[in-house]
């Protein structure tokens, strides 16, 4: 039987019964469209398929190795994720574009995102960096700018690409983090209130951030263009009702619905699996929020609690402001559903993500 | 140490705080996602099915309907449609001419189409094969096809009433193709229009054709039984110069119709060429009429069930007319003192009135309904009438004499046939049943239909009783000895009925329904026939002459072809092999061979069974049920092959 108390088994089941619903919604929200465009309905759910093996090799290997290993090499690892982004940034060629942004590296016949492990890497040296400061965390200087400078850094390099989404979703990783560690509130009050021009600016100066903005309050206003998409995702949870029209029935994802196996995967599970598969999602998701949260209380020292913090923080926020935006109750960003939706840099990412959670529960365990 | 225990406690409460945010964001997201799915289903629903609808049905591939044997009545082809898409044809005038003069259809029509707004215009549905041929090769831009299935009866001549047939739209409109349709239809095929990036909308056909496949069914109908009831109807029918008629064959140990045919018949091919739609009725079910003398049999049955008579009682039969209040009843013979079983035997009416005041009206009443009818029998074919029995308390002593030998009532074909039924099985009365099977396209059972007794009427010893009566009928100088064959004891009852006028009341005047009921052989019973022959006007008009030789043909033919020899002729004479292409059936030129049936998962005694229909001589090994066959479902056989059958 599976107790409560059983953190570990707790978060591999849920892990694997997240990445097989993936697999499977994968294969159903991209069979038809695989068909047409590549000629094979399992064009992706294979690649997706390749992706979770190699998640689960290094979700292993990440379990294995000890956390502390991360506190010694923080800066290397920061270092390196850094100089990829830079790559990507400045040298041209090498990115793959899509749709007008550069978020892609060519590796041969991989692609690869950059943004994913330097996500992880910035967690590192938040935990890293709050866990050594301890008294010194209330102060402005040392407390708080320099955590507050080196994820800028960051972000402003994934605004280059651009990628919005990320960009803000790691934004609110640090800040939560730090207020977590007990930086001053007054200081961070401060910062939102400082940067909240220039998140205006971004927004009003960019004519499809404009526009995404605006449609999210009203998406019926213009459902034939800008709303188009978010119509149509609301028109799939509709469609599904309570028990859903039945795994692979869906309609919405035959060309309504653009990006169905990526960022509206949830929409397409709302029509297909009803109001019973997304609460199952998200009880799922509450599974892992516990688990994390948990780990991290019973951690055996500080950078552990921030790391394990930090890593839950990386999945939950991705996974609730995915579920908000293709409910039309945050505006449009490019972020994918974790261990759901297709693509295999974020699912290995995330995967060595609970690879980490797990080592930390198995090393406070050992005591 | 005390400052760090507080850091530690302020620490879990800031990650508290962010635990309880979190679980209220996922339950705003769950409200929400409760109102879109729930709250404002309705609206959105409507919204997803207007934009669906843009979309374009496309007909998807009917089931196949079989026969017992696996011979096909009834098979979907898959043929092409022809559409456009107005927007990409560069020369309306040109392309409409085209198209116009290949398929036949007006060009003003068509070139009004192509000039529509519309995205998506159908320009010829169903094609021929040639004609889909001739538009492939002109290969027109804007121009496209997608396969539709298309219906198509192979023996068009044969039970139309049953099958049925369907519409324009491939859907079933009378027959099991309608009461199956649930079934047959198939999934609904779409084409999608997607838009590029240009605007230009590109039709895709997103439907997997395998799933959308209807299912098959397998009926309980024998197509030889079938032809050679319909053979034996229709010159019946055109001998005496008669309105119609209708023969239904039932297996009576299980309520499974063997066959069942109307006449005049129609062919499902052509089906719209009737200007009268009432010939598609399968007036076996839907018509009520009076039955006559055939109901006197139910009246003995329960006088005897109930111990109020026995078959060597006498009654009076007044010398051939008999008044009770203000009616007088005659017969057609005079007739002085008659055993009950003569007057079964003779057919006398006021031997028949005498009887069923003898059990009375409340005890009659009681079996009429246990027999099963003024009820429904509940076969699986549309539009089911369930005849009309007078309320018991309108039963004055003329109606209960007048119900006795079957008038004041009406009764259907299938009600008459199931209720005698069940004097030939024991007692009990079974549901009549047409389908016996359906099976998906890979051949899984999807719903087996079983034999069901829906009641035990009468006990076995009634059973036997009124048995011997009805053998008496068809033996020198009963009424029905035109029924009876050499070899075999008939257990059978003749019945003449006026018709009755429905304008001015009474009966009219030189118009009957003439008919016969029996099974044979009469103490082991195979086949249970009902004959009807509806206004015969040249010559004799009584049940016993018109429709009992009817009866005779079906039974000799029907007995044979099922392998039931005559008395003393065991193993000396094989079974008549009733050989499809021996028979004239002009349209059916090609039914010179079977095709091997699917025996998987069916039984050794089944499959024998099966094997004596076809017929096909069969190898068997092993034992319980069969896993592999040869030949494989589907191929050719003739009479020489021999079949092997392992079970497992």
């Amino acid at each position: 039987m599976l107790r409560l108390r059983d953190v570990d088994r707790m978060l591999i089941l849920t892990t694997t019964a997240l990445v097989a619903t993936g697999l499977i919604m994968v294969y159903s929200t991209s069979y038809i469209m695989a068909m047409k465009k590549y000629g094979s309905e399992y064009f992706f759910v294979k690649k997706q398929f390749i992706f979770i093996l190699i998640g689960f090799l290094f979700f292993i290997i990440a379990s294995k190795i000890d956390y502390h290993f991360y506190q010694r090499w923080v800066y290397p690892l920061l270092l390196a994720s850094f100089a990829l982004l830079l790559v990507l940034a400045f040298i041209p060629g090498v990115g793959n574009e899509v749709g007008g942004a550069r978020r892609w590296l060519k590796l041969g016949p991989l692609t690869f995102q950059p943004s994913e492990p330097a996500k992880l890497a910035v967690i590192m040296y938040l935990a890293y960096y709050l866990s050594t400061k301890k008294e010194k965390i209330k102060t402005f200087s040392r407390g708080f700018l320099p955590p507050i400078i080196m994820s800028g850094l960051f972000i402003a390099l994934i605004l280059k690409q651009p990628d919005f989404g990320t960009a803000l979703s790691l934004g609110a990783i640090a800040i939560i983090l730090m207020f977590i560690a007990g930086v001053r509130l007054r200081h961070i009050f401060s910062l939102v209130v400082f940067a909240m021009p220039f998140l205006y600016l971004m927004v009003s100066r960019v004519d499809y951030r404009m526009k995404r903005m605006l449609t999210f309050l009203d998406p019926w206003k213009d459902s034939d263009g800008a709303g188009f998409q978010l119509v149509q995702s609301l028109i799939g949870f509709g469609a599904g009702g309570i028990w859903g029209v039945g795994l692979g029935s869906g309609k919405q994802k035959l060309f309504y619905l653009p990006e169905a196996h990526t960022d509206f995967i949830l929409s397409v599970i709302g029509e297909e699996l009803g109001l019973i598969g997304i609460s199952s999602l998200v009880v799922l998701y509450l599974i892992v929020l516990f688990c994390g949260v948990r780990i991290a209380l019973k951690a055996e020292d500080l950078f552990g609690q921030y790391l394990a913090i930090g890593i839950t923080l990386l999945i939950l926020l991705q996974a609730v402001v995915n579920m908000a935006v293709v409910m039309a109750l945050l505006p449009t960003k490019g972020l994918t559903l974790p261990f759901i939706s297709y693509g295999g840099t974020s699912l290995v990412v995330n995967m060595i993500g609970m690879g980490i959670l797990l080592n930390i529960y198995k090393t406070e365990n050992r005591r | 140490m005390k400052k760090m225990k507080e850091n530690t406690s302020w620490l879990r409460f800031r990650i508290f705080i962010v635990l309880v945010s979190f679980i209220f964001v996922f339950i705003a997201i769950f409200i929400r996602a409760f109102q879109l799915q729930v709250l404002e289903r309705d609206k959105l629903k409507a919204l997803a099915d207007r934009a669906h609808l843009k979309a374009v049905s496309i007909i998807p591939k009917r089931g196949t309907i079989y026969d017992r044997g696996m011979r096909e009545l009834a098979v979907s082809t898959e043929v092409e449609s022809v559409y456009a898409q107005p927007a990409k044809i560069e020369n309306i005038k040109k392309t409409s001419g085209l198209l116009a003069s290949a398929l036949s259809i007006d060009r003003k029509e068509l070139e009004s189409k192509f000039t529509s707004k519309k995205s998506f215009v159908w320009v010829k549905r169903q094609l021929d094969f040639a004609e889909g041929e001739q538009i492939q090769r002109l290969n027109i831009q804007g121009i496209g096809f997608v396969k539709e299935g298309r219906r198509f009866y192979p023996n068009p001549q044969i039970a139309g009433h049953i099958i049925g047939f369907v519409g324009v739209d491939s859907k079933g409109l009378e027959g099991v193709e309608l009461e199956y349709e649930e079934y047959m239809a198939g999934a609904s095929a779409r084409l999608i229009g997607e838009r590029d990036a240009h605007g230009n909308e590109i039709l895709f056909d997103s439907t997997d054709k395998d799933a959308s496949k209807g299912m098959n069914l397998i009926l309980t109908i024998d197509k030889t039984i079938q032809y050679i009831a319909e053979k034996e109807l229709f010159k019946a029918v055109s001998n005496n110069k008669a309105k119609g008629g209708m023969v239904v064959v039932m297996d009576p140990s299980t309520g499974e119709i063997l066959a069942m045919a109307n006449a005049p018949h129609f062919k499902p091919n052509n089906f719209y060429e009737y200007s009268n739609p009432s010939i598609w009725r399968n007036k076996v079910v839907t018509d009520a009429f009076e039955p006559g003398s055939t109901f006197k049999t139910f009246l003995v049955a329960a006088a005897f069930e109930e111990g109020v008579a026995k078959p060597n009682d006498l009654f009076f039969c007044e010398e051939g007319s008999y008044g009770v209040a203000d009616r007088v009843f005659h017969d057609v013979k005079k007739f002085g003192w008659l055993s009950l079983a003569q007057i079964i035997k003779h057919s006398s009416n006021i031997g028949a009135a005498k009887i069923g005041n003898r059990l009375g009206k409340d005890r009659f009443y009681r079996y009429i309904n246990d027999f099963g009818f003024g009820a429904k029998t509940g076969i699986d074919l549309p539009g089911e009438s369930s005849g009309s029995i007078p309320h018991l308390r309108g039963w004055s002593n003329v109606a209960l004499g007048n119900i006795s030998f079957g008038q004041g009532i009406s009764v259907t074909g299938i009600q008459l046939i199931s209720a005698f039924s069940a004097i030939a099985n024991h007692g009990y009365l079974m549901r009549p049943y047409i389908v016996k099977e359906i099976v998906d396209g890979n051949g899984n059972i999807v719903k087996e239909f079983r034999p069901e007794v829906i009641r035990k009427v009468v006990s076995e010893e009634t059973a036997r009783k009124v048995t011997a009566i009805l053998k008496e009928v068809t033996k020198t100088d009963g009424t029905g000895i035109k029924a009876s064959i050499d070899g075999f004891d008939v257990a059978g009852k003749t019945g003449t009925a006026q018709k009755p006028d429905l304008f001015q009341g009474g009966y009219v005047s030189g118009k009957y329904i003439s008919s016969f009921v029996g099974f044979v052989p009469a103490d082991n019973p195979e086949l249970v026939i009902l004959v009807i022959i509806d206004e015969p006007s040249v010559g004799e008009f009584y049940g016993g002459v018109v429709a009992a030789p009817v009866f005779k043909e079906i039974a000799t033919h029907g007995l044979a072809y099922r392998g039931v020899f005559p008395r003393g002729t065991h193993d000396t004479i094989k079974p008549l092999q009733v050989n499809l292409s021996s028979i004239d059936f002009r349209e059916d030129e090609h039914e010179d061979f079977y095709r091997m049936p699917d025996l998987k998962g069916k039984t050794v005694r089944s499959v024998l069974r099966l094997a004596r229909e076809i017929p096909l001589e069969v190898k068997v090994f092993g034992s319980g049920r069969a896993a592999y066959q040869r030949p494989l479902p589907g191929e050719r056989i003739t009479q020489d092959t021999l079949a092997e059958v392992w079970f497992k």
